[in-house]
């Protein structure tokens, strides 16, 4: 009943060794290099490399073909109105650069677990949090809890939805998401207070205090710590 | 990719609680949820359209501009992340230079704006149905104005269509977005009075 939740296949190919953070910083740096080439000639081997690398992880062919039927047919939609409106060359262009980019992503998506992504995430962003802009504790907890949530609210869903058809109101998108987003707001309280009873993310308060703080974490500025200690 | 965070430092009176984590945790599962249901059947011109921009639209309007876009900058966090989470089961980092990344990127804006709009235009009128106008006005504009804005000269780059060419084929799902835009209106204004949050 539940979908799954991750595209990652486990597996044990050269793609799934390399640490997750070089594999998103490549992918990273040739989205912006492909942005900035024109020419097929280049384009072309980059999207042979990139269908070089998804074929090199080894996933089972149907789960491949499913996770790139609804990526192509929106590829040939685009060369198609390309080749349509402008001119070959320009179909050419876009429809290698797209190609190689889909390939690229899905290998990296498809050998990195949804766990090391984020993390790479987090120490990205950890480095920000000295401007107090950021929070990436907060951060953490924010994807933990959405990923708890969606099982539970697509159960939800479905519940309010069959209780909605029995009344004879199936199809109304009012009589489904008014409950829904009632349901989940007056959850927000008791969930809240459950993971304030659990002290998580830690507070700086409760860092600064500490003889020896986490070494991973800047210490907070003083104003904060006093604001959340009362609030 | 995180801008919307900056949003947080300034124009919060009090500090994030776990709470708001919280309620941006839960809007961002609906706006998943959303995307992975069957679509309901809106009944324009036979287009299936699925609900995901609808909790988009709802994010913003029931939590407030901040928490709304950083419910939706969290879904574009997940989706950067490998997860599947938009409509039809996409996801991974290869939306983002796709077709249609602008329009998933333009969500935290829309939101943005669309919580901004509800709190300037929907507190203050007296009859409950000028409050129900101006949630869905401000639905309109926040969930469809703001997010074509960013989604349609997207599509250009990423394709090599002109810009008109873009604006054509956005304007095929504007009917849909439109009713949509309207919908949440209404689900926004029930919602807020049958359960009633501080807006931020």
């Amino acid at each position: 009943m539940t979908p799954r939740l991750s595209l990652y296949v486990p597996g044990d190919t050269p793609l799934h060794r390399v640490p997750a953070a070089w594999k998103l910083a490549a992918l990273l740096l040739s989205g912006v290099g492909m942005f900035l080439v024109t020419s097929p000639a280049v384009l072309g081997p980059c999207a042979g490399l990139a269908a070089g690398a998804l074929l090199s992880v080894r996933t089972p062919p149907r789960q491949l073909a499913r996770h790139l039927t609804g990526p192509f047919v929106v590829l040939a939609l685009v060369v198609v109105a390309a080749v349509v409106f402008q001119s070959a060359a320009t179909a050419a262009t876009v429809g290698l650069r797209l190609a190689a980019l889909l390939l690229a992503a899905l290998a990296v998506t498809l050998t990195t677990r949804t766990s090391e992504i984020l993390d790479v995430l987090e120490r990205v962003l950890r480095p920000l949090e000295r401007t107090r802009l950021v929070n990436a504790a907060a951060v953490g907890l924010a994807v933990s809890l959405a990923l708890r949530f969606i099982p539970e609210a697509f159960h939800r869903f479905h519940e309010i939805r069959e209780a909605q058809a029995a009344r004879g109101l199936s199809g109304s998108p009012l009589a489904l998401l008014v409950p829904l987003a009632v349901r989940m707001l007056k959850s927000a309280e008791d969930i809240a207070a459950a993971v304030d009873a659990r002290c998580y993310p830690p507070p700086p308060a409760a860092r600064r205090a500490d003889a020896a703080p986490s070494p991973a974490r800047s210490p907070a500025p003083a104003g904060r710590t006093d604001e959340e200690a009362t609030g | 990719m995180m801008n919307a965070h900056t949003a947080r430092g300034r124009t919060a009176r009090r500090r994030m609680e776990t709470k708001d984590v919280v309620l941006i945790a839960l809007f961002c599962a609906i706006i998943v949820v959303l995307g992975l249901v069957p679509p309901v059947d809106l009944g324009v011109a036979g287009v299936p359209i699925t609900l995901q921009t609808l909790g988009v639209m709802l994010a913003g309007a029931v939590l407030g501009p901040v928490r709304g876009a950083l419910a939706c900058a969290l879904v574009v966090l997940l989706t950067i992340a490998g997860l599947p989470v938009l409509a039809g089961g996409r996801g991974g980092f290869g939306v983002i230079p796709g077709p249609t990344g602008g329009y998933l990127l333009g969500w935290i804006p829309g939101a943005f704006v669309t919580g901004l709009l509800v709190t300037v235009l929907a507190t203050r009128p007296r009859s409950r149905l000028a409050r129900q106008a101006a949630t869905a006005a401000a639905c309109l504009v926040g969930g469809i104005l703001v997010v074509y804005a960013l989604g349609v000269p997207w599509t250009s780059v990423s394709t090599g269509l002109s810009l008109r060419q873009s604006t054509v084929t956005a304007l095929y799902f504007l009917p849909g977005d439109a009713v949509k835009a309207v919908v949440a209106g209404l689900v926004a204004h029930n919602v807020r009075q049958a359960y009633p949050i501080e807006r931020r």
